[in-house]
């Protein structure tokens, strides 16, 4: 028997964190009362609503924490690996090393959300050349620039090639301020030609031999880049063992998306879903507390299920969510509105699949990088989305953009059109700058009205 | 008993009184929007029935649509004005496929299956452009009525070409293209021509016949013939188009009513 679910605020979370440790709360050494990250500037906190969990309390402590993390591991000595770009291939490498500790740079993006814009690394990257009409991920440069919020990592790895435009440019950017980058290359993904060799890759996709075996020199490269930084050999044995626990991350995953997206009823809110996704590209700067607390999520939300327990009614527009929200409010926006989130494409779904454990540990992470959504086209993309879509039964499809992010231009057009024919559901575009306060009525106008049209076309 | 629609649109509140047995409407009313949206409204709803002689018992049921419709305060449930748009329309168009509404702030594509039942809709970004609101900005920077817009563009021979989507933009275009000495007249058909382009890109290629245009721009003559060119196609201006989404509100009001009723009865 567990407590009713519900979506509370951070000033109910404040009370009901009194009341749990007087029942004995087991908390981390980052827990804590959600409300102190306010006073560390994360104003938008105070907008959102929240799982009532206490994993969920650990999630978003978890979360809120790791430039401490980060800063506290640059004191014990162990080296700080920035992984750009890449969205879940090189961390695996990273973590299957000792006293290594990588993470995600390009996060900076959430930032101008999480602070409110009070962070001014908006326009530390105007004042460099890039302003609104560039992704919010510009706020990374700012981030480097302040110094105010990560280390400066040891040792910069990031991908180029079939990587959006914007990021690119900011990363070279990044680079001729001083902050040397190991570039290595994804080439785009194509279909093979008749007369190549075909590999199967994660994901339900396929490339041409010539192009694994392209991406796998190229993470020799950065094996090496690695084991220069480390001081250590990254060994098959040390890869292989490193893959197993990144397995293990998406086991968990897959297995919350599955219940969660297909349960009777929602058990875990949309906004806590997008961040326990989100730990599958970087493990917020801690691979064994990410493994833990995916687990508690699990268990909370297979004993809701058992319960019957969930959030929102039954009826809920069943909506598939396409590319992350650079507004964290509008996950709780979503559900304000009558829809709930069953299936999810962030542009990082390879870091969702698990790694291929039967063939050699650098021939698996070539073939899932290049089992990237942004290394293929967007028709690929739209395939694999139309498959979730099914899997999860989604009813209506939300491609949500970012302001001046350039990950496809016409990527809605073509998603849209895919799913359009193949499905026969609606399909929606949205664009969340990343504080959407002033644009809300209208955004509530779009989803309100998709709810709408998902429940009409339910009738008979 | 009388079903209510009410539009607080973003330029304009529109209120239909109907009849929820007969779907007749028995009283209607347009006032300029305002900041006090909830007070324009219950006035113009009082001021309704006053003048069609009604008693506030017998309205039934308030259904509230439109950019302002979750400040209603008189108002018993909101549906949004893409649902009570194609509502509106096919209630005076049952074949209708596909409804093309500009408004003040917004403009919305919204496609129709053979039943009548939204098969999806694409509505515009943050961005005014494609909306009333440019038609605005170019009716205040070269100083004529807004009013006046149609039949100055009809005068029209040579059609300015406005490049910009974007209204900021474009009204540094216009400044432009005034000091080069276009005409006045060439520069509003121009516009209208953009808004036509703008819709027609939010529409991509399916666009199923027939098409009817609504909201409160289709009154501003011209437009559905800039519509017409773009999407070459007929375009039907929906009968009186300011007032189709309090209309399909009204309908999905008496459609409410009739549900709660049937479901006591059961």
């Amino acid at each position: 028997m567990i407590e009713t679910p519900r979506q509370i605020t951070l000033g109910e979370w404040d009370l009901r964190y009194e009341q749990l440790l007087k029942a004995g709360l087991s908390e981390a050494d980052y827990g804590g009362v959600l409300s102190r990250h306010v006073e560390d500037g994360d104003r938008r906190l105070l907008r959102l609503r929240y799982d009532n969990s206490p994993a969920a309390l650990r999630l978003w402590n978890f979360l809120l924490t790791e430039e401490q993390r980060l800063h506290r591991a640059r004191a014990e000595g162990k080296k700080i690996i920035g992984t750009m770009k890449d969205l879940g291939t090189v961390p695996v490498m990273a973590y299957s090393l000792d006293n290594v500790v990588a993470f995600y740079p390009d996060g900076a993006w959430w930032i101008p959300c999480v602070m409110e814009l009070s962070a001014g690394l908006l326009e530390i990257a105007d004042s460099l050349g890039f302003d609104e009409s560039f992704c919010p991920v510009r706020a990374m440069l700012g981030a480097f620039v302040s110094g105010a919020h990560f280390p400066i990592p040891d040792t910069l790895i990031c991908s180029v090639g079939a990587t959006c435009d914007d990021f690119s440019v900011i990363a070279q950017r990044l680079n001729g301020l001083g902050y040397p980058i190991e570039w290595w290359e994804i080439p785009h993904r194509r279909p093979p030609e008749f007369d190549e060799l075909v590999v199967k890759l994660p994901g339900g996709f396929s490339a041409p031999q010539c192009q694994v075996e392209f991406v796998k020199s190229e993470l020799q490269r950065v094996k090496k880049v690695l084991e220069e930084s480390a001081g250590q050999r990254l060994d098959e044995k040390r890869l292989s063992a490193g893959i197993k626990k990144a397995n293990l991350v998406r086991g968990y995953l897959s297995e919350l998306r599955r219940i969660t997206f297909t349960s009777e009823l929602s058990p875990l809110p949309a906004l806590e879903m997008l961040i326990a996704e989100m730990l599958a590209i970087h493990f917020c700067s801690d691979q064994d507390d990410t493994i833990i607390i995916l687990k508690e999520l699990l268990d909370v939300v297979k004993t809701r299920v058992q319960e019957g327990k969930g959030f929102l009614n039954k009826d809920a527009a069943r909506i598939f969510w396409v590319n992350p929200v650079a507004d964290l409010q509008v996950m709780n926006l979503i559900e304000d509105c009558g829809g709930r989130i069953c299936g999810t494409e962030y542009l990082f779904s390879h870091a969702l699949d698990k790694i291929p454990v039967d063939i050699a540990p650098l021939e698996a992470l070539a073939r899932t990088a290049l089992a990237d959504p942004m290394a293929g086209s967007s028709s690929e993309r739209a395939e694999r989305i139309y498959r979730d879509a099914c899997e999860f039964g989604s009813e209506a499809v939300l491609i949500s953009r970012i302001p001046g992010a350039s990950h496809c231009a016409m990527e809605g057009q073509i998603i849209s059109k895919i799913i359009k024919n193949r499905l026969d559901i609606p399909v929606l575009e949205i664009e969340v700058p990343p504080l959407a306060d002033s644009i809300a009525p209208g955004l509530c106008t779009r989803l309100e009205a998709l709810v709408e049209t998902v429940k009409e076309r339910r009738k008979k | 008993m009388i079903c209510v629609g009410i539009d607080a649109g973003s330029r304009a509140i529109k209120i239909i009184f109907m009849d929820a047995d007969s779907r007749t409407v028995t009283a209607k009313g347009v006032m300029d929007q305002g900041v006090e949206q909830n007070r324009l409204a219950t006035e113009l709803f009082e001021r309704l029935l006053k003048d069609s002689d009604t008693d506030r018992e017998d309205i039934s049921r308030i259904v509230a649509t439109g950019y302002g419709r979750n400040i209603v305060s008189i108002a018993d449930t909101t549906v949004t004005e893409i649902t009570c748009h194609a509502v509106g329309v096919r209630h005076h168009m049952p074949e209708v496929m596909t409804v093309i509404d500009i408004g003040g702030q917004d403009s919305k594509i919204i496609r129709l299956d053979r039943n009548g039942k939204i098969r999806d809709f694409a509505m515009n970004d943050r961005c005014a452009a494609g909306t009333g609101r440019f038609l605005e900005v170019v009716a205040e920077r070269l100083n004529v009525e807004f009013e006046s817009l149609g039949e100055l563009a009809a005068k029209s021979r040579n059609p300015a070409a406005i490049s910009s989507m974007c209204v900021v933009f474009a009204d540094t275009e216009i400044i432009g293209l005034l000091a080069g000495g276009k005409a006045g007249e060439d520069i509003i058909a121009g516009v209208q021509a953009a808004i036509a382009a703008r819709i027609v890109a939010m529409a991509g290629r399916n666009v199923d016949l027939p098409v009817v245009f609504t909201g409160g721009v289709a009154m501003v003559p011209g437009m559905d013939a800039a519509l017409q060119s773009a999407i070459g196609q007929q375009v039907t201006i929906s009968a009186d188009p300011q007032m189709t989404g309090a209309m399909g509100a009204a309908i999905l009001a008496s459609k409410q009513l009739n549900e709660s009723m049937l479901s006591k009865q059961a």
